[in-house]
């Protein structure tokens, strides 16, 4: 019986043992993309040994780009509609979840865009707001953070009140 | 002893050298395919199309009897207690090759046939469907043809025996009864499920394995529990965290689900296995259940047992280690030195020593335990010391 489990060893002689990338390929095309982002974002961080982390991480990326990418593009790029319809709509559906889980496949939404076909333009364009969205979001975060380092600046003396007020004028425009 | 059990992590030297050579056997060999003795029945466990093609083989051959002769018959595996047969290399109680007859060929056998025929044609209608159905809804479909749940309980062996295939393939399943909890990720078609994440509860064992993968583990061995009491304890003490194990428990007798998805993850996961039960016969049985299957089920035995699995307590041997007090076991009944005799009798049993010493060590104190009478020691005593100690010392049969 060929092993299912994929074995990585543990520096006090433990292991971790995950499925092999071949059985994923039986898998609904969505699930590997799940799965990656579910063991990084999950587990990674409870193995506690940065030479295992690595070498998981290594995996999970061959997972990426040999099953999980290959099988959205494959439908994506196909001439079956209903399949490409279906596809996207598992695809908005994680996006909701998680945008960073769907963001390896963005070029290939984006030339959907221009397919000829309302209900695939419709969803693609939905994902592509959805990335658009989030980009914007984490935009926001980064000038909130160094808007908060300007307040204390400024607040201690260490920023012109002409500075501040051009960095504010900044994050306000962002904001809206 | 004191009721107080300090809290430390013990270093389960001895569970984790069984781990490494269960780790290094399975590298260097890849785990054998069991090869079954000559004189046994082989069964398969198949897919849904594979099932379907041998209801579609059985049915054309009833057929073709029918318009031969107009009698037509079905032979199935007998599945009586004198054709089982405990296979010792493989450590598995299977069905012999004796074969009965089911026939049509009278008014008093038409009730049988049809009832037989029914269930036939649920399992074709679920495999169709993909869909699985329990006992009692198979029942439930023909009330007035079963009459009692006996019959169409007895009808859904069959068809799986004259298939030549597991019940789980005809996608006929028991009821949910077993917990597991740990350190193990699984999908269940597009779910994934974290045991660890799930409360004190644990996940409930699906009778619907088919749809069940192991996707990520980082356990080193497999704990099976008798009682949910004990599941309890362990699972508040959030054991695996200290010791990267998984736990599982039918909570009592061992279920054809329990048992079947113990013998996938630690056939998958290479894992050692270890069961904590009572310290009585019953308990004993629980573990022999787990290790080499039932007699009423032997035909699928090489499917649901987990062979290798060691009973790690409570043995009777243990209740004088740890000093449990008197007041803290109960006296055998006749029934429970009856059913240590029959144990005794077992040829499993006879060949293993360590085993049949406890059982006999049992009979002669005429003494039993459960395992809460640990918490004598206080609710800490079972997972800061009694189960560690054993797993780094060694100690279980």
């Amino acid at each position: 019986m060929k092993n299912r489990l994929k074995i990585f060893y543990k520096k006090d002689g433990g292991i971790v043992q995950l499925i092999d990338k071949e059985k994923m390929k039986e898998w609904s095309i969505e699930l590997p993309l799940i799965f990656t982002e579910y063991i990084r974002y999950n587990q990674l961080n409870s193995y506690n040994d940065p030479k295992l982390k690595k070498e998981i991480e290594k995996y999970l990326d061959e997972v990426l780009t040999d099953v999980a990418i290959p099988g959205l593009i494959e439908v994506l790029d196909g001439d079956n509609v209903e399949e490409v319809n279906k596809a996207l709509v598992r695809i908005e559906e994680l996006a909701k979840k998680n945008i960073e889980m769907v963001k390896p496949i963005k070029p290939y939404v984006e030339k959907l865009v221009k397919k000829n076909n309302k209900e695939v333009q419709k969803l693609s364009n939905s994902i592509i707001n959805k990335f658009k969205k989030a980009e914007r979001k984490k935009e926001l975060a980064e000038k909130r953070k160094i808007m908060q380092e300007k307040e204390k600046l400024f607040l201690a003396g260490n920023l012109s009140g002409e500075e501040y007020a051009q960095a504010r004028k900044e994050y306000l425009v962002l904001k809206e | 002893m004191s009721s107080k059990t300090e809290s430390k992590i013990w270093d389960l030297k001895a569970a984790k050298k069984l781990f490494q050579e269960y780790l290094k056997k399975s590298i260097e060999e890849k785990k054998k395919e069991v090869k079954l003795p000559e004189n046994t029945v082989k069964i398969n466990n198949l897919n849904k199309q594979q099932t379907l093609e041998r209801i579609y083989k059985l049915t054309d051959s009833l057929i073709d009897m029918i318009y031969e002769n107009g009698r037509p018959s079905i032979k199935l595996p007998s599945r009586s207690s004198t054709n089982i047969i405990w296979d010792e290399e493989n450590d598995l109680l299977l069905l012999g090759q004796q074969i009965m007859e089911k026939q049509f060929h009278s008014l008093g056998s038409v009730a049988d046939m049809t009832r037989l025929m029914k269930v036939l044609e649920k399992v074709n209608e679920l495999l169709i469907k993909d869909m699985h159905a329990t006992k009692r809804e198979i029942f439930y479909s023909s009330v007035q043809l079963f009459g009692d749940q006996k019959n169409s309980d007895k009808c859904i062996e069959d068809v799986a025996t004259m298939l030549y295939t597991t019940r789980n393939s005809t996608h006929i399943v028991a009821s949910a009864k077993g917990s597991c909890i740990g350190r193990l990720r699984i999908r269940d078609r597009n779910d994934i499920i974290d045991l660890e994440g799930l409360g004190s509860g644990g996940w409930t064992i699906s009778p619907m394995l088919d749809n069940i993968e192991i996707l990520e583990s980082d356990a080193e061995f497999i704990l099976v529990l008798e009682k949910d009491a004990a599941m309890i304890r362990l699972s508040e003490a959030r054991f695996w965290r200290k010791y990267p194990c998984i736990i599982l428990t039918a909570k009592g007798a061992a279920d054809i689900a329990t048992r079947m998805f113990l013998r996938r993850i630690s056939k998958e996961l290479q894992l050692p296995v270890f069961t904590l039960v009572d310290s009585d016969p019953y308990g004993h049985y629980i573990h022999s259940v787990y290790l080499r299957g039932s007699k009423r089920l032997s035909y699928e035995s090489p499917f649901l047992a987990t062979p290798d699995i060691k009973l790690l307590g409570v043995l009777t041997r243990d209740l004088e280690k740890y000093k449990i007090p008197n007041d803290c076991t109960i006296p055998m009944n006749q029934t429970d030195i009856k059913r240590t005799k029959e144990m005794l009798n077992e040829d499993f049993v006879k060949k293993n020593k360590a085993w049949e010493t406890d059982l006999k060590l049992a009979l002669k104190l005429k003494v039993k335990a459960e395992i809460q009478a640990l918490s004598t020691f206080g609710f800490e005593f079972l997972t800061d010391q009694y189960i560690p100690e054993k797993l780094s010392t060694g100690d279980w049969i």
